[in-house]
C-alpha cells in the first residue's frame, strides 16, 4: 500500500464527494433521501469528528465507507480505493454503534475469531489477543462469554477487535456511548495513542465536549448535509467560549467590582459565588479574585455555547429544508 | 484461493460453534430421535414387514428433521449476523461477502451433516435392535440425504441472502416440496396437448432441483440395487445445483445493502 | 431506534421458533395418540370412511418423497379395517382395495399387501378383479415370487371360474423357485376342464400354509371344512344312487344307507368338519333336504358349490344376477 511513504502534503485518507443515499423503507413505500451530497476529506494523522445530532446521516456514511450499503450516488474512497472493494480493509478497523458479538464466545475467543480473519499470523496470534485486552482493560473477564459481558465491557471488545490487525486508520461509530466516565476517559487515551502512533481516526459522536477534547479537525452533519468541515477550533470561535467559576468567601463589594472590570453578572447563592467569564478573560479573572481573598471551588468550561453553535446549525438545516420543500424540490 | 479459505474456515467452524448451542438443534435431534425409536411400536401394529417399516419410518424421520434443521437453524444463523449486526464487523475485516457467505454455507453443511451422523447412529442401532437388515444401501441411502442436505442448505442461503427469516424458511420449504414433485410435475406437463404448457413444464424441471434424484430410501430398505454411478451422477448434480445457488446468492448478497 | 429494532426482530425470532416447537409437540403427540388410537381400533364397520383414501396417483404427487411412510400409514389402515371381528361385505372390501392401491402405488416394492388383497377382497366380482389388477402389479415388481402368481390363479380358479387364465398364470408360477412341485400337475387339471373339489383344496390347503393372520388363516380353514363336507356329501350321493339302484326306491332317511341286509356303509360320515374341536361340536347330521331332496349336513344346512362358499352363496347369486343386467344392457 505504501502507507509509510509520507508525503509533505498531508495525504487524504478518506475522500467522500457528493454522496447521497436513498433509503426504500419498505415495498410501495416512497424512498426517503438520508445523504444529500456529502462531502469530506480525513486527512492522514488526525483525529476527524464527524459531528452531528441523532438522525443526521452519520452511521449512514460510515457504513457507506465500510462498504455495507451502496450509495445512491457520489464515490467514497479510502486509502485510495473506492469502497466498493475489499483491498484496503486490511488496513482498517472500525467498531459499530453499539457493537454486538456472537454471545457464545470468550473475549479472548472473539479476538482470535477476528485475528484469524484478518489472517494474523498464528504465531504472533496469542500475544496480539494479549495486548489489546491489556489495551482495553478486559484481561480480568478475558475467558467469560460475551453473554456475560456489560455494554461498557462490549464496547471495549468492539474497540480491541477493531485494532486487533493493527490497522493505519480506525472509524468509530460513538466509541464513548454507554460508557462511564472512566471509561470514556479510557476510550480518549486510546484514541490519543493511536494518533500518537501516526494513525488516524475517524470517528461518529453528537458529544461536544469529546470532540473538543480531541479532534482535530470535524466535519458537521445535519439531516444529511455537510453544514461546516475544518479544524475544531476555527469551528468553536475562541471568543465565544466560556467558563463557570464558583468561588467562596468572597465580599459582595469585591463581587460587584469584579463584575464590572470583567462585565459580567455575578450570582450570590448563601456563601458560594457563581460567576460566568470568557475563555480569554478566565487567568485574569482568577488571579484578581484570587487577590482578594476568594476561595476558588471550581472551574468548569461552559460549553452551552458549543451547543448552542450546534442548534443554529440545526435550524439553518431546518430552514433549508424547509425553503426546499417549498420549492417543490422534495426528493422523489 | 488459500487465503480465502483461512477466512472461510473461521468463519464455518463458528457457525457450527453458534448451532451446537441452539436449542433449536436439540430440540429437532430429539424429536428425530424419538421418532426412529417410536417407529417400533408403530411398527409392531402390522402384523407383517415390522422391520420395513421401521426402517421406512426411520429414513423419513431422518430426511424430513434433517431438512428441519436446515431449514430453520440455517436460516436464523444467516438472518442473526444481519439482524445482529455482528455482520459490519466480520466485513469490516478484509472479508469478501462471497467468502463471508460461504463460510456460513459450509458451517451449516457441517452442522447438517453432522446431526445426519448422529440420526444415522441411532437408525442404525434401532435397525440393530430389531434385527433389521443393514447394508451399504442404507448408507448410499444416508449420503444422498446428505447431498440433499446440502441443495437444501444453498437453497437457504440463497433466500437468507435477500429475504426475511419467515419467508426464507417459508420460500425453503416450497422449494423442498416443489423439488420432490418437479419430476411428477415434469411428466405430468409432458402428457398436455398444449405445446406451450410441455415446455413450461420442462422450464420449471429444468430450473427446480430434481430432489427425487437424492431419494433412495425405497431401494435402500427393500435391497434393490444401487448403483454406483446413479450415486455419482446424483452427487455431480448435487455440487453442480449447489454451485449454482450459492453463485446466485453471492451475486446477490454482494449487491445487498445490509441495513 | 435501531435497538428498538433489534429487539423487534429478536422477539419475532422467538415467536417463531417457539411456534415452531409447538408444532413439533403437537406433531408427536398426535403421533401417540395415533398409535394409541390404532391399538384400539374402532369396529372396521364404523371405521369405514373414516379414514380418506386418496387417489392412488395424487398421493403419489404430494407425498413428496414419503412414499414409503405414506404408504405404510394406509397399509396400517388396511389391516386395521381387515382386523378383529368383522364381517367384510363388499363395500368394505372395496375400501381395502383402494387401501391397497394407495399402498402399493405408493411403494409398489412393498410384498405382502399383494397377497393381503388376495386374500380380501373376494366379496364381489369387482373386488376380486381389483385384486387381480394388484397382484399382477406385485408380480411385475416381485416376478420372481410365486406366491402372487398363486393367488392370482387360485382367484381365477375359485371366483371367477376363469380355468384357462388360472392354468396359465400357474404354469408360469411353476418355473420359479420355492414354487410347490404340483404345480404343473395342477395346471394341468385345470386345463383338463375336470377342475373340482380337489384342486380346490390342493389350493387352499397351499394358502393355508403360506397364510400370515389368524383372520386369513381361518378363512381358508373354513374353506376347506366346506370342501371336506362337500366332498363327504358326494359320497352319500354316491351310496344313495347305489341304494336307488339295488332297491328300486330312493332313501328316506340317510341312516339307511347303513342300514338292510347288505349296507351300503359301514358308518356314515361325520357331518361336521373334522378339525372342528370337540367343545364346538353341535351333534349334527345328515338329512335329505326337502326343499330340493339333496343329501345336506345340517352343520352348514346347504350343499357346498365349488367356487362359492355357503357363506357367500347369496352374494353370488348377486353378482351373477348383476352380470346379466350387465350383459342384458350390453346388447
Ligand atoms: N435502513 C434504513 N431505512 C430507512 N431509513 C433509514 C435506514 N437507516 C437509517 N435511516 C434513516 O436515515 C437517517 C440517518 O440515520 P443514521 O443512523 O445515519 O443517523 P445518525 O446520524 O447515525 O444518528 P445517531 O446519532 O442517532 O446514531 C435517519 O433519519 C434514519 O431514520
Ligand atoms: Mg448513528
Amino acid at each position: 500500500m505504501g502507507l509509510s511513504s509520507m508525503t509533505d502534503r498531508p495525504r487524504e485518507i478518506v475522500r467522500v464527494d457528493g454522496l447521497v443515499k436513498n433509503f426504500r423503507p419498505g415495498l410501495g413505500l416512497r424512498s426517503k433521501r438520508v445523504l444529500h451530497g456529502v462531502s469530506f476529506a480525513v486527512r492522514e494523522g488526525e483525529i476527524f469528528g464527524f459531528v452531528g445530532p441523532n438522525g443526521a446521516g452519520k452511521t449512514t456514511t460510515l457504513k457507506v465507507l465500510m462498504g455495507l450499503i451502496r450509495p445512491t450516488s457520489g464515490r467514497a474512497s479510502i486509502l485510495g480505493c473506492d469502497v466498493g472493494e475489499a483491498g484496503f480493509r486490511q488496513h482498517i478497523g472500525f467498531l459499530p454503534e453499539n457493537p454486538y458479538f456472537y454471545p457464545f464466545l470468550t473475549g479472548r475467543e472473539i479476538l482470535r475469531f477476528y485475528a484469524r480473519l484478518c489472517g494474523v499470523e498464528s504465531s504472533l496470534l496469542a500475544g496480539r489477543v494479549n495486548d489489546l485486552l491489556a489495551l482495553v482493560r478486559l484481561e480480568h473477564a478475558s475467558d467469560e462469554r460475551l453473554s456475560t459481558y456489560s455494554k461498557g465491557m462490549l464496547q471495549r471488545i468492539g474497540i480491541a477487535q477493531a485494532l486487533i490487525h493493527d490497522p493505519e486508520v480506525a472509524f468509530l461509530d460513538e466509541p464513548m456511548s454507554g460508557l462511564d466516565p472512566i471509561g470514556r476517559k479510557d476510550i480518549r487515551d486510546i484514541i490519543l495513542r493511536l494518533k500518537a502512533a501516526g494513525k488516524t481516526v475517524f470517528m461518529n459522536t453528537h458529544i461536544l465536549s469529546d470532540v473538543e477534547m480531541i479532534c482535530d479537525r470535524v466535519a458537521i452533519i445535519v439531516k444529511g448535509r455537510i453544514r461546516y468541515e475544518g479544524p475544531i477550533r476555527e469551528f468553536l470561535r475562541e471568543d465565544e467560549l466560556r467558563s463557570d467559576i464558583v468561588l467562596a468567601r468572597l465580599s459582595g463589594e469585591t463581587s460587584r467590582e469584579l463584575g464590572e472590570r470583567f462585565s459580567t453578572t455575578i450570582q450570590t447563592v448563601g456563601e458560594r459565588v457563581e460567576v460566568q467569564v470568557k475563555d480569554g478573560q478566565l487567568q485574569s479573572f482568577l488571579e484578581a479574585a484570587l487577590g482578594a481573598g476568594a476561595d476558588i471551588l471550581s472551574v468548569t468550561p461552559n460549553r452551552v455555547s458549543l451547543e448552542h453553535i450546534f442548534l443554529e446549525a440545526v435550524e439553518e438545516g431546518e430552514k433549508a429544508d424547509a425553503g426546499a420543500g417549498r420549492g417543490g424540490g422534495g426528493t422523489p | 484461493m488459500t487465503g480465502s479459505l483461512h477466512r472461510i474456515w473461521p468463519i464455518a467452524t463458528n457457525t457450527v460453534r453458534e448451532a451446537v448451542r441452539h436449542r433449536l438443534l436439540y430440540t429437532l435431534l430429539f424429536f428425530a430421535v424419538t421418532m426412529i425409536g417410536f417407529a417400533v411400536l408403530i411398527a409392531s401394529l402390522s402384523y407383517v414387514e415390522g422391520e420395513r417399516i421401521i426402517q421406512d419410518i426411520g429414513l423419513a424421520s431422518i430426511r424430513l428433521f434433517s431438512v428441519g434443521i436446515a431449514i430453520f437453524v440455517g436460516i436464523g444463523l444467516i438472518h442473526g449476523e444481519v439482524d445482529r449486526r455482528t455482520i459490519y464487523t466480520i466485513l469490516a475485516k478484509p472479508v469478501t461477502r462471497a467468502e463471508f457467505l460461504l463460510g456460513k454455507f459450509f458451517g451449516l453443511l457441517l452442522t447438517v451433516w453432522l446431526q445426519l451422523l448422529l440420526m444415522g447412529l441411532a437408525f442404525v442401532l434401532v435397525s440393530l435392535s430389531v434385527g433389521a437388515p443393514l447394508d451399504w444401501g442404507y448408507a448410499a441411502a444416508l449420503f444422498l440425504v446428505g447431498i440433499e442436505l446440502m441443495v437444501i442448505v444453498a437453497v437457504a442461503t440463497l433466500f437468507s441472502s435477500f429475504s426475511t427469516p419467515m419467508l426464507s424458511a417459508f420460500f425453503t420449504l416450497g422449494i423442498y416440496a416443489l423439488g420432490h414433485l418437479s419430476r411428477n410435475l415434469y411428466f405430468l406437463g409432458q402428457e398436455a396437448e398444449v405445446d406451450s404448457v410441455r415446455r413450461a413444464a420442462t422450464l420449471l424441471y429444468r430450473v427446480l432441483p430434481d430432489l427425487e434424484t437424492f431419494n433412495v430410501s425405497i431401494q435402500a430398505v427393500h435391497g434393490l440395487p444401487i448403483p454406483a454411478s446413479e450415486v455419482a451422477w446424483a452427487v455431480l448434480y448435487g455440487l453442480a445445483y449447489t454451485t449454482a445457488l450459492l453463485s446466485l446468492a453471492i451475486y446477490i448478497f454482494h449487491r445487498r445493502d445490509l441495513e | 431506534m435501531p435497538v428498538i429494532e433489534e429487539g423487534a426482530s429478536r422477539r419475532r425470532g422467538a415467536r417463531f421458533r417457539q411456534g415452531l416447537l409447538g408444532l413439533g409437540v403437537g406433531l408427536l403427540g398426535l403421533f401417540v395418540a395415533d398409535a394409541v388410537h390404532l391399538r384400539n381400533p374402532p369396529l372396521a364397520g364404523e371405521s369405514l370412511g373414516d379414514v380418506f383414501v386418496p387417489d392412488p396417483a395424487v398421493a403419489g404427487l404430494v407425498s413428496l418423497g414419503f412414499g414409503a411412510v405414506v404408504s405404510d400409514f394406509y397399509w396400517l389402515q388396511a389391516i386395521q379395517a381387515a382386523g378383529g371381528d368383522v364381517r367384510i361385505t363388499p363395500e368394505l372390501g372395496a375400501h381395502l382395495g383402494q387401501l391397497i392401491d394407495v399402498v402399493t402405488t405408493l411403494n409398489p416394492w412393498v410384498d405382502h399387501p399383494y397377497r393381503f388383497a388376495g386374500i380380501w377382497l373376494t366379496q364381489s366380482e369387482q373386488n376380486v378383479r381389483t385384486a387381480n389388477r394388484l397382484l399382477r402389479r406385485g408380480i411385475e415388481k416381485h416376478p420372481d415370487d410365486w406366491r402372487n402368481h398363486y393367488y392370482l390363479g387360485f382367484n381365477h380358479f375359485f371366483y371367477l371360474l376363469e380355468n384357462a387364465e388360472a392354468a396359465e398364470v400357474l404354469e408360469g408360477a411353476s418355473r420359479l423357485a420355492g414354487a410347490p412341485r404340483y404345480l404343473p400337475r395342477l395346471a394341468a387339471r385345470l386345463k383338463s376342464e375336470s377342475a373340482d373339489l380337489e384342486v380346490a383344496s390342493v389350493f387352499l390347503q397351499e394358502l393355508l400354509r403360506g397364510a400370515q393372520g389368524e383372520a386369513a388363516r381361518e378363512s381358508y380353514r373354513s374353506a376347506l371344512d366346506e370342501i371336506e363336507i362337500e366332498q363327504r356329501a358326494r359320497q352319500l350321493d354316491g351310496a344313495r344312487v347305489r341304494f336307488r339302484e339295488l332297491e328300486g326306491r330312493d332313501i328316506e332317511t340317510v341312516d339307511e344307507l347303513t342300514r338292510g341286509a347288505t349296507p351300503l356303509l359301514g358308518a356314515l360320515p361325520s357331518p361336521e368338519p373334522s378339525s372342528l374341536p370337540a367343545s364346538l361340536r353341535r351333534g349334527s347330521e345328515w338329512i335329505v333336504d326337502p326343499s330340493d331332496n339333496r343329501i345336506v349336513s345340517t352343520y352348514y344346512g346347504k350343499r357346498y358349490q365349488l367356487h362359492v362358499p355357503a357363506s357367500d352363496r347369496e352374494r353370488a347369486e348377486g353378482w351373477a344376477r348383476e352380470k346379466e343386467l350387465r350383459e342384458a344392457a350390453g346388447r
